[in-house]
């Protein structure tokens, strides 16, 4: 593990694996992410896209909530990630956080998978 | 817990740490039209600074105890906290909640000093490429009905949610 932050509500995780030899980084986000802690969301993923990693899984499985800054948040890694070749995937959501996916289409824009094990074989 | 039926109901307090106060009936004119007038016999009012999951906690709950079904109080919910965040955004003081329900619906009220010079706000949806403006497009999309009226005094966005019940009445 790299790190494991607690932002007041928010608990974000990175961890490096791979995938049939494939490197891939893991984020994952616990908690609920909104306009009070977005700021420091974005810093963490910024972090991450600065590692230039050539595919990025943000499992959603712990976050009980996002609001559309946090989504902006995300939307920017994917802008951020697709402009240097890299991939986001998106891994697990609960119906909160699905539902401002799939109502602002970012569900089509991002791939959303049902496992880490999925995402990483793309 | 008693159903009188017609009038709003009292809910009973939780346990959550927010002082009752009266929230200001908004008037006076501009853009927006007046509010139409409402009685609730004894909404919940709750005032917020940054404490939205707070906010958000006492809305599921009273969605739920209204009758709205899990997905609605999950959409109900993100209204209330998008409308709050704008608070934490471009208000500089505190905004204030209050929330009743009656037989057929469950309103939440959000106020505050924040200003929304444009009457169509959140009835477009931005591009996935804009950097904001999806909060209000958002509550406009998972309420049956959103009311909004805002001058120099400041911002009053109402939210409406029909329960089930009235539903089948139909």
């Amino acid at each position: 593990m790299w790190y494991n932050k607690f932002v007041d509500l928010l608990t974000v995780s990175v961890t490096a694996r791979e995938s049939a030899g494939e490197p891939y980084t893991l984020v994952e986000i616990a908690g609920e992410a909104d306009v009070t802690n977005t700021d420091e969301l974005r810093r963490l993923l910024d972090e991450e896209v600065s590692q230039q990693p050539r595919t990025l899984i943000i499992d959603l499985s712990g976050l009980r909530f996002m609001d559309s800054s946090a989504l902006h948040a995300l939307l920017r890694v994917n802008r951020s990630l697709d402009r240097q070749g890299g991939v986001l995937a998106l891994v697990s959501p609960q119906a909160a956080v699905a539902k401002i996916l799939r109502l602002t289409t970012a569900d089509r824009l991002i791939p959303v998978f049902d496992s880490v094990a999925d995402a990483a074989a793309g | 817990m008693a159903w009188d039926g017609k009038t709003a109901r009292r809910v009973p307090a939780g346990q959550e740490a927010f002082t009752r106060q009266p929230v200001p009936r908004p008037d006076g004119d501009g853009p927006f039209p007046p509010l139409p007038p409402t009685d609730p016999d004894d909404p919940m009012s709750y005032t917020y600074t940054t404490d939205l999951a707070a906010i958000r906690a006492v809305v599921h709950r009273y969605a739920i105890q209204a009758g709205l079904t899990e997905a609605r109080a999950i959409d109900l919910t993100l209204a209330v906290s998008e409308v709050a965040a704008n608070t934490v955004k471009h208000a500089k003081s505190p905004g204030s909640l209050k929330i009743w329900y009656d037989t057929q619906e469950i309103i939440c009220q959000i106020h505050d000093e924040g200003i929304i010079t444009d009457p169509l706000a959140g009835r477009r949806q931005p591009s996935l490429d804009a950097l904001g403006g999806h909060g209000l497009w958002i509550v406009n999309q998972v309420c049956d009905q959103v009311e909004m009226h805002s001058d120099e005094t400041g911002t009053t966005i109402r939210l409406h949610m029909t329960l089930p019940r009235a539903d089948a009445g139909h």
